[in-house]
């Protein structure tokens, strides 16, 4: 989504805008449906790790391998397979289901070990202090409510051994897509190659708010950052 | 799933420990079988290798 050039598929619009399908797409505001709908082709124009994320893994590792690694709203396993370069055990959790079958086909392709849950980034099916290393990018924005959002950063928090690291990140108006300054709901059409058009719920954070949600958390904000368009945040 | 991934999984309802019960397995993947909450009893799937521990009020079933 946000970052990833080329942005296939990304089509911003205004959530009043009428369909041009006869074919009813999944509501916008569930994010399983929605990715379920998508996930071969949103696969397979998510082929590289961000920079950010790279960074991030290597300077949290410090080249030192972690036990045991999370991707929470892993989709195709893309930062599974950066995770399992630094990490003995990687985890990978998705709500859709369709997307976790892609990242299982990529991590059959390229020879990578990722165990793969399907779940709820805001009840997380894992144990306390189970992860020392874990990585939360481009998902947060997909829930709908601001408490959903904050009881999965909680989630995150309790999942994460003490010492633990973990990157968040979110769509932010500081993106060129946007013109508002202040964090707003949103629906973005995913367009699919035969012209249909699916709509994914955002929560567009402005980096105030993204840091009042990180502070509302049992999460430690390390290092809060914006880049190419996104929130991040560097927290145990 | 490997059986091993029981060491770090647990109910998403309360945290509670899961019972693992196998329907089918290859070597030490476990393919179809179930997860099921030793607390609040909720039965979790295992499909196709992948435990859907989404919560009931997310899931089709």
């Amino acid at each position: 989504m946000d970052g990833d050039p080329p942005r296939a598929g990304d089509s911003p619009r205004t959530s009043g805008d009428s369909r041009t399908s006869d074919d009813a797409p999944p509501p916008s505001d569930d994010p399983r449906a929605t990715y379920d709908a998508i996930a071969e082709h949103f696969a397979s124009t998510r082929e590289y790790p961000w920079p950010e994320v790279k960074s991030f893994v290597a300077d949290a590792t410090d080249d030192e391998q972690a036990t045991r690694a999370l991707d929470l709203g892993c989709a195709n396993g893309r930062h599974c397979e950066l995770l399992s370069e630094h990490a003995a055990s990687v985890v990978g959790l998705d709500v859709s289901r369709e997307l976790l079958r892609e990242a299982r086909k990529r991590a059959t392709e390229r020879d990578f070990d990722v165990s793969l849950v399907h779940g709820d980034a805001a009840r997380l099916p894992f144990c306390d202090e189970t992860f020392d290393l874990a990585v939360y990018v481009a998902t947060l924005h997909h829930l709908t409510s601001r408490e959903a959002r904050v009881d999965s950063l909680d989630e995150l928090a309790r999942v994460l051994r003490p010492g633990g690291r973990a990157l968040v990140s979110a769509w932010s108006t500081e993106h060129s897509t946007f013109d508002e300054t202040e964090g707003f709901d949103t629906t973005v059409d995913w367009t699919l190659p035969g012209g249909e058009r699916v709509p994914r719920f955002y929560h567009i954070y402005d980096p105030a708010e993204f840091r009042v949600d990180l502070d509302s958390s049992e999460l430690t904000p390390v290092d809060v950052f914006v880049s190419s368009g996104n929130c991040y945040a560097v927290v145990e | 799933m490997k059986e091993s991934l029981m060491d770090i999984l647990c109910d998403p309802l309360d945290k509670s420990d899961l019972e693992l019960e196998v329907d089918e397995r290859d070597d030490d993947e476990i393919l179809e079988g179930r997860l099921i909450g030793t607390e609040t009893g909720e039965v979790y799937p295992i499909e196709d290798g992948i435990p859907n521990l989404l919560p009931p009020d997310m899931r089709d079933d």
